[in-house]
């Protein structure tokens, strides 16, 4: 029988499971429990945990310990990760592999510290400066988190990529029982700085930013082609189907259920990577599909861009709208997705795309 | 017959510093003092950003290019997760005590176990020399153009003595390149962080006064005489925090 | 499934009230979730939160229409009392909130004196288990028994035996006070 147990606990602990060798980070609320138990978790197991002066820093060492090939992890929320960007965007740049996770808070600069998925367009589109993505991880509960969590490092490692794994406030405080993984011990990565000039790259000199540019776009290719990621259900014969991913895309697929119940065909996309965005998702759909609603904690509809993005390349010959209900912050109930459906249904929301 | 002249080990291509500048000396007796220690197959350096970053461009050791101001915090990850591989950082003024001071003074404050050496040459090299905290009173930089106002800037400040005065560090000195004794005082210094390191005293910091010709608009020579008379008097050179067992001893 | 609010003042305890409901409803084999206010509502403000339990998928883990709600004190009972559903039930720390209230008439309300209780069977930390095993009761999902060994699980998990006598004796007052 599962316990219940806190989310940010549990990714914690799973985090341990998936032989995170060094921790290092800054407290910020919604975020801070993984930072207190990994304080103690992973000295515990001969491992190392840093409180670093600033997220700065802390994404800066997570940086070093990637290098030395070592599963380093991170985590902060919003305005923690605003911080990181630089340390994120070189990691990306270097090719080394670690996981930020971003347990997401709602609002603009300090903002506020309700549950949110405000975040999206940073952490889908890369976040720092530079022309790269990170591989964003969005799950729904926390067993689905806990499972994750090692996948997280195995596509960051695969491809050489940063892994955001981009959770809600909610999530992260919330309890629920769940199964925790098994222990795994990942070997050093060859590719790893070991003191004895194994990394011949270096830095801002001699670079030949076309043959990269051409690697990376091969690199990009590769992560969209082959790890996609979603759940999805009644799409075949669905005139509308929604789009929610994380905590609302589980309280969406509850309102699907009723409206299905009250016979309304409609269907559900839930991404679980948003980036690589689920395109083979939204080709399972119902060609005469009417429309796209996308379910978000978020004030202007970011994710709404992604589907209509993808409805464009999957449905070449026709516009199929893109409707956005938005939330603004927390968990949005079944009745709210219920009752914007019903707007739409009677035009009193007009499509965003 | 021309005789051979000896190359550490660890150093395989020419580096692009400009003529009579201190990086390429004291690389040299971080390349020897390493040789020394017989830590060329167990060294990594996390490198700043600015003419440091020339550093990586002749080494035959592992490097990596850090965010600018965030070496001592990268060599942090690095000496945590491989406590025993030598961790350096090579860092300028400007990205040591500038845009990098609350990294480095907060490895110092940790005591971290890393060697730190930061080349102070009173301004920013790389980009064309602007001003940078250790610019001394009424220097004159690209973003001091009339001399370095220290009422409206604040006055150069002593980073190892910072750092020996207030916090349990292992080892903090200062060294330059203006003369041969000089030279084999500050390899000594050198040796001496490194040892601290290998040793698990902690955090060591050498600081080298270090020429600029090129922005400081001098030749060579001049540009020696001009740290013999003008930055030592500011930044003296020596120990401000010896390591343990040398005291004992 | 069942929604349930928790609220008080920050150290009423009303989290734990929280959790061992949905720990007792786990252990009985359901689904649960628990989700509480957060960051600078746990300091010195008010403190709440949403269990759910079933048999069912529970697809939205946060507030919708509670069932039930606990008010630990005057200001919670005037921010949730209107939130109940039809015909719901309002349990109320009548140690603090005392007085006439404006009851909806679909609504059932007990009033139950958790702190006097506490210390009438010399537990005085208690009330916060008095008030869960009251809940318990009132939804009549689980025996007495359940609800006790739902708890001293959860609390020998979190390496807190030592207080399972008291918390027992807490439980059975609270099941037994309304």
């Amino acid at each position: 029988m599962a316990d219940m147990i806190k989310g940010n606990v549990a990714i914690a602990e799973a985090a341990v499971r998936a032989g995170v060798q060094f921790y290092a980070g800054y407290p910020i609320t919604p975020s801070t429990e993984i930072m207190e138990y990994l304080s103690g978790r992973l000295p515990e197991l001969g491992r190392s945990f840093v409180q670093a002066e600033s997220e700065v820093s802390g994404i800066n060492m997570v940086m070093g310990a990637a290098a030395c090939g070592f599963r380093a992890l991170t985590a902060s929320s919003g305005p923690g990760i605003s911080l990181k960007q630089e340390g994120i965007s070189c990691i990306s740049d270097e090719e080394l592999a670690c996981v930020v996770i971003n347990v997401v808070r709602y609002g603009n600069g300090l903002g506020t510290l309700y549950s949110s998925q405000c975040d999206y367009f940073r952490e889908t589109r890369g976040g720092g400066n530079g022309d790269y993505r990170c591989i964003v991880l969005t799950p729904e509960s926390i067993q689905e988190a806990v499972d994750l969590m090692a996948p997280a490092f195995e596509l960051a490692e695969k491809y050489r990529i940063v892994t955001v794994f981009m959770t809600e406030g909610a999530l992260g405080q919330m309890m629920e029982p769940c199964v925790l993984p098994d222990f795994i011990e990942p070997e050093r990565h060859s590719w790893a700085l070991n003191g004895k000039y194994t990394y011949k790259k270096i830095g801002i000199f001699d670079r030949n930013s076309m043959t990269e540019a051409v690697a990376l776009n091969e690199k990009h290719a590769l992560i969209k082609e082959n790890e996609q990621r979603w759940e999805s259900g009644h799409v075949e014969d669905a005139d509308y189907v929604f789009v929610a991913y994380g905590l609302p895309g589980r309280s969406v697929k509850g309102a699907v259920k009723e409206l299905r119940k009250e016979g309304h065909k409609v269907g559900f996309i839930r991404p679980i990577t948003t980036w690589p965005f689920p395109e083979n998702g939204f080709k399972e759909v119902n060609q005469n599909v009417k429309g796209f609603i996308t379910v978000e904690a978020s004030a202007t509809g970011q994710l709404v861009d992604d589907v209509a993005l993808t409805a464009k390349r999957v449905f070449r010959e026709r516009n199929v709208p893109a409707w956005s209900l938005c939330c603004v912050y927390g968990v949005p109930s079944l009745k709210f997705t219920k009752d914007g459906f019903a707007r739409i249904m009677n035009n009193e929301l007009k499509e965003a795309y | 017959m021309a005789k051979e002249r000896k190359v550490p080990a660890l150093i395989d291509n020419p580096m692009s510093f400009c003529a009579g500048c201190g990086h390429g000396i004291v690389i040299r007796l971080v390349a020897e003092c390493i040789e020394e220690l017989n830590q060329q197959d167990n060294i990594i350096f996390p490198i700043g950003v600015g003419c440091s970053s020339l550093l990586g461009g002749g080494m035959v050791a592992d490097r990596l290019h850090c965010p600018h101001g965030r070496a001592a915090s990268v060599a942090t990850g690095m000496k945590r997760v491989t406590p025993d591989t030598t961790i350096i950082t090579y860092q300028g003024d400007g990205d040591a005590y500038n845009i990098g001071i609350s990294e480095s003074l907060n490895a110092a404050y940790r005591n971290e176990n890393i060697t730190v050496i930061t080349i102070n040459n009173t301004n920013f090299g790389m980009t064309g020399g602007q001003m940078s905290w250790t610019s001394l009173p009424d220097q004159k930089t690209t973003t001091s153009p009339k001399g370095r106002d220290s009422g409206a800037t604040g006055l150069p400040f002593r980073f190892p003595e910072m750092v020996a005065g207030q916090f349990d560090v292992a080892y903090a000195a200062r060294g330059t390149v203006t003369s041969p004794k000089n030279v084999n005082k500050l390899k000594k210094y050198i040796k001496n962080g490194l040892e601290a390191q290998i040793n698990g005293e902690g955090y060591s910091i050498i600081e080298v006064l270090s020429p600029c010709p090129t922005n400081w608009g001098l030749n060579p020579v001049k540009a020696m005489e001009q740290i013999e008379e003008q930055l030592i008097p500011y930044y003296p050179l020596g120990v401000f925090k010896n390591r343990k067992e040398k005291q004992d001893a | 499934m069942r929604e349930i609010l928790y609220a008080g003042f920050g150290g009423q305890g009303v989290l734990t009230s929280g959790l061992v409901m949905s720990q007792v409803a786990v252990f009985k084999g359901q689904k649960a979730t628990w989700m509480p206010s957060y960051g600078s509502a746990m300091r010195g403000g008010t403190a709440n939160c949403t269990v759910k339990y079933g048999n069912d998928t529970i697809y939205n883990p946060g507030q919708e229409e509670p069932d039930l709600l606990l008010a630990m004190n005057g200001p919670s009972y005037q921010a949730f009392a209107g939130m109940v559903k039809l015909g719901g039930i309002i349990v109320i720390n009548s140690d603090i909130i005392s007085g006439e209230l404006d009851v909806r008439e679909d609504i059932t309300l007990h009033r139950v004196a958790c702190s006097t209780l506490a210390n009438e069977i010399d537990q005085p930390r208690g009330a916060n288990i008095i008030m869960a095993a009251a809940v318990i009761k009132l939804l009549n999902d689980f025996s007495l028994e359940d609800g006790i060994h739902g708890m001293n699980d959860m609390f020998e998990k979190k390496g807190k035996q030592k207080f399972e006598a008291g918390n027992t004796k807490s439980f059975e007052c609270g099941y037994n006070a309304v």
